[in-house]
């Protein structure tokens, strides 16, 4: 009773010692790390002991407790009478008298290959109170497909006394009793297909000679299962969580058996390109993660795909109420991968942002397919030229938390160097309620700051829009790190001159503290847009025509200003007989719902629409930030209708487009179709006099961020 | 003040079934989501309010269990019989949604009252419970809150202040006063309004009479309560808020111990930590999913 020392452990055991089998054989075992969750090893014996883990143990011994044990006939276990009968219902017997010597009361149970693998599952079977998952690697559950066909014959004559014994006629119970260490240098030569595997050959070899050559062809007898049918029935008992992880070069399990292991089980099938029987030791970082993955349940079906990124990587969570948000996000993201050579920016986002994302080239997590639907909700929550902003955030609470639980999930399976929110609330307030879960720096950005109550709500909104501002005034007074980089989109002088709510600050004072100011993004040089004629031949525009184009973003909200600009139209057609409108419905709105009329196209969603609306001569829209600072910046004239109860509409942007010189905003009650024709006449082509826009905050936003992001 | 039951708001995740099952005579509203794994079955609570309040579990666990739910008696979308609120018609009804929607074993979260349900189904069908996760519990074990000891529940009194509002007459007087106060208890954090206005809304989808019937006919005490725990074989988490104003924390202390489960204190929380700290609480169940070997 030996073990090879195959070089200097990593870890030696915290607590060692020996188990006692029903039959009287004792086991030996070690015990490493401590933790709520137990792995336990199961060991290949009796080719091998439990020194096959090696490069298992010290790794996940500092996250769990790890039992390994060498089986009967191998290590320092008792080596049963090769006289008598072997029996393969020793093995899970064996595991559970480690089990009970260690007080284990139930484990995460690691095997690899027949003799490591069907006990387990034995025991999840048998014992599911004492198995809380299993992790198969090339698992052997026998007769659930042939034997691999390479030993087929072998093993057909593997009693009998052979003429010469090439290739897998080594085994053979004659040769191997006579050359054990021959059998295993070829048995192990097949095991690991990789090149450059000596060390680990030699390792398996050293360790199957401190194993017998008797107890390794000892007649078997009193099998565990004897057909197929007794195999599955036992594996569909399993209950617990199943991982298998199984090799497409495996010489020894077929993969077949590895599929059909999980799909008995229900578990989950990690299959690994190019690798051969035993890739925890020629492939121990890959492996050990997938064990910590699973022991830790940090793994969802999903994301099996262990990938490393060398480069550096951000998350971007991107607000899906408006497209113009998008816009600048993509501004942002492509100014900081010039700024951070071999950045990866991918985003947590979903439509219709999404949609715009992919024509953008960007790369969409795929978790994002997970995301609760927001964009239902908008539609859901508004009325007729009506989104009731406070209200509609405040009754998205539920969708709000589902998906910052499926970002908490993206960011525990995979590691980001940089968290960025651009009006992502769900992040920001949950990472307050619950800072421990930041784990990378985080950089938050808004166009505005405070929830303004609307007249309509009376004392219970502006109570309630104050303790909503309360909530994140204290958030950040009681974390201020948490957000390592707060960005205003736009100046100072953009902020609002209003408090918080009573006995709060005001919104100007505590803004200028807390953030940083990019200045305004715009997704586009206006100087690149500024020859319209040709802009609108790159389009396929009329050049000549007096265009006017509507457009109400990208929710269903819209519906009814359209409707109601293109009664407008009608009538100033009759007025201005060359003017012309283009309807452009997004992508919730269906353009064939409006009437035909002279002079009018609509269409649906517009890729790159601030182009359309550069060359316009006039734009009819709502009253969102993007749209209407994007025509400031391009100086076209523009009439604007803020949805109704729409705080940000009414104030922050209104305020804004102000400071710019814009006209005022047209309330949507007031503008019925002869008053709007009235006034779209009066603005079409008109002189602007705006103030001009800057045009690199994307760059000033990128400089900002681009410090927080460690490369290496 | 609200003046009208506020339509319900968009939900992140819709059921992927739902039906009605019928038990002597009384027809209960249950949903369904998700396929995969495990099964979390999320219990009702006193019928003062319905299944939505598990609004902010559901989409969370149904992406990594089968998560059931469904209306207790007297609540949402079940009936409201005029009586036969008892304990264990609460424990038979989920066995019949188990049985109905064929879910052999189940993790139980229950929320207050609901512990008592959840007791019993765990010490009288073990094969059926794989756990049991006990949020702000309210059996008779430990103390009932100085707060809420001074007045009869029965008795006509004086006043209406505080917890004298815990009284039939003044349910019956003046619900939504009733309804408004108890939930302003529930949630002692600050910046709880939505929270409250959610519970005050759902509190109003049935009637005081309903109350006044699920009162009288509460049978637990702390011997039967103490029974029933020593016969709880299943792994238990109690999670009770440190700040509870409606059920003392010694309560669920009590019931950790009872149950040689494990506790989690959670400080500044009052009496519904999944609705005011739901990432925290998420988190909590799933790990406790996790440990019990869940997927």
């Amino acid at each position: 009773m030996s073990i090879t020392e195959t070089g200097t452990r990593a870890r030696l055991p915290d607590s060692s010692g020996y188990a006692i089998t029903p039959d009287g054989l004792r086991l030996y075992y070690e015990v490493f790390g401590r933790g709520d969750r137990t792995i336990v090893f199961l060991p290949a014996n009796p080719i091998s002991h439990s020194r096959l883990w090696k490069a298992q143990i010290h790794y996940l011994a500092r996250h769990f407790r790890v039992v390994a044990y060498d089986g009967r006939g191998n290590g320092l276990s008792d080596f049963p009478d090769p006289a008598t009968l072997w029996s393969n219902r020793f093995y899970a017997a064996d595991c559970l008298s480690v089990m009970d010597v260690t007080a284990t009361r139930a484990a995460i149970l690691v095997g690899i290959c027949t003799d490591g693998v069907f006990p387990s599952i034995q025991l999840a079977a048998s014992h599911p109170e004492r198995v809380l998952g299993i992790v198969a690697i090339a698992p052997g559950v026998p007769h659930l497909t042939p034997r691999h066909p390479n030993r087929a014959k072998a093993v057909a004559v593997y009693e009998q006394v052979l003429d010469s014994n090439e290739g897998w006629f080594k085994l053979n119970k004659h040769y191997m009793r006579g050359h054990y260490g021959d059998f295993l240098e070829f048995f192990f030569s097949q095991m690991f297909p990789e090149p450059h595997s000596t060390k680990q050959i030699e390792d398996a070899v050293a360790y199957g000679l401190d194993g017998s050559a008797d107890v390794m062809v000892m007649d078997e007898h009193d099998p565990v299962a004897s057909n197929k049918d007794q195999v599955e029935a036992i594996c569909r008992q399993v209950r617990c969580p199943v991982l298998v992880i199984h090799g497409d070069r495996d010489e020894c399990q077929v993969l077949e058996r590895g599929l059909l292991t999980a799909e008995l089980t229900g578990g989950r099938m990690v299959k690994l390109e190019g690798k051969g029987h035993i890739p925890n030791a020629r492939h121990p970082v890959l492996v050990n993660k997938l064990i910590a993955d699973f022991a830790g349940d940090r793994t969802s079906p999903q994301h099996a795909n262990i990938r490393t990124h060398d480069k550096p990587r951000a998350l971007l969570i991107s607000s899906p109420i408006g497209l113009g948000h998008a816009w600048r996000d993509v501004a942002i993201a492509r100014e900081l991968r010039r700024q951070v050579p071999g950045l990866r920016v991918e985003w947590l986002a979903q439509p219709p942002v999404t949609t715009l994302l992919a024509q953008c080239g960007e790369i969409v997590h795929p978790a994002s397919a997970e995301l609760a639907p927001e964009a239902r909700h908008v539609d859901a929550e508004s009325g007729q030229h009506e989104l009731h902003a406070f209200n509609m955030l405040r009754r998205m609470d539920e969708i709000l938390c589902a998906n910052f639980m499926v970002f908490h999930d993206v960011v525990s399976q995979e590691k980001f160097d940089l968290w960025i929110a651009d009006e992502g609330w769900e992040i920001d307030h949950f990472l307050h309620e619950n800072p421990e879960l930041k784990t990378s720096p985080y950089v938050w950005m808004a166009d505005f700051a405070g929830y303004l109550p609307m007249p309509s709500g009376g004392e219970r909104e502006a109570f309630l829009t104050a303790d909503y501002n309360a909530e994140v005034l204290e958030h950040i007074a009681q974390y201020p790190g948490l957000r390592d980089l707060s960005i205003f989109i736009g100046r100072p002088e953009d902020i609002v001159r209003k408090r918080f709510g009573p006995g709060l600050p005001t919104i100007p004072a505590w803004t200028k503290e807390h953030y940083q100011f990019s200045g305004y993004v715009l997704p586009f040089k206006p100087k690149d847009l500024a020859n319209r004629k040709q802009l609108r031949r790159e389009l396929d525009l009329d050049p000549d025509s007096r265009l006017i184009v509507a457009t109400v973003g990208g929710s269903a909200v819209g519906v009814h200003l359209l409707h109601r600009i293109v009664e407008a139209f009608r009538i100033l057609r009759s007025q201005v007989p060359e003017a012309e409108l283009l309807l452009v419905c997004g992508p919730r709105i269906d353009p064939n719902d409006f009437p035909t009329v002279d002079g009018m196209q609509a269409t649906g969603y517009v890729h790159d629409l601030f182009k359309t609306l550069a060359c316009c001569d006039l734009a009819v829209v709502q009253g969102g930030l993007s749209t209407t600072m994007e025509l400031v910046a391009n100086r076209r004239p523009f009439i604007y209708i803020p949805l109704r109860n729409h705080f940000e509409q009414n104030f922050h942007v209104a305020h804004r487009l102000r400071r710019y010189g814009a006209p005022p905003p047209t309330q949507y009650d007031d503008a019925t179709p002869e008053r709007l024709a009235a006034q779209m006449r009066r603005r079409l082509g008109a002189r602007v006099t705006y103030e001009r826009v800057e045009t690199d905050g994307a760059r000033k936003a990128a400089k900002l961020i681009a410090p927080l992001i460690k490369t290496t | 003040m609200l003046t009208a039951i506020p339509r319900e708001q968009t939900r992140a995740r819709r059921p992927d079934q739902s039906g009605h099952v019928e038990r002597d005579g009384v027809q209960l509203f249950y949903e369904v989501y998700g396929s995969e794994g495990p099964a979390v079955f999320l219990l009702p609570t006193w019928s003062i309010i319905h299944s939505r309040h598990w609004k902010l579990q559901i989409p969370y666990l149904a992406r990594h269990f089968r998560v059931l739910t469904f209306d207790g008696r007297g609540s949402g979308r079940s009936d409201r019989p005029a009586s036969g609120y008892y304990e264990r018609e609460f424990a038979a009804d989920a066995l019949a949604v188990m049985d109905a929607t064929s879910t052999d074993i189940a993790v139980l979260v229950s929320l207050s009252l609901g512990a008592r349900w959840a007791l019993m189904l765990a010490a009288d069908h073990p094969e059926r419970v794989a756990g049991a996760v006990f949020i702000a519990p309210s059996a008779p074990l430990g103390k009932t809150l100085a707060s809420q000891q001074p007045y009869l529940w029965d008795r006509e009194l004086r006043t209406d202040k505080g917890w004298a509002r815990y009284n039939r007459y003044y349910w019956l007087r003046d619900y939504q006063g009733f309804l408004e106060f108890f939930f302003a208890q529930m949630f002692p954090e600050p910046h709880s309004t939505k929270q409250i206005e959610d519970c005050v809304g759902w509190g109003l989808e049935t009637t005081p009479e309903i109350l006044i019937a699920t009162e009288i006919e509460k049978e637990f005490d702390e011997q039967a309560t103490r029974g029933l725990c020593m016969r709880v074989r299943c792994p238990v988490l109690v999670i009770h808020g440190a700040d509870d104003l409606i059920s003392s924390p010694s309560r669920g202390i009590a019931l950790a111990e009872a149950t040689r489960g494990e506790l989690v204190l959670l400080e500044g929380s009052g009496h519904g930590p999944h609705v005011r700290d739901p990432v925290k609480v998420n988190l909590l169940l799933r790990d406790f999913m996790g440990r019990l070997g869940g997927k």
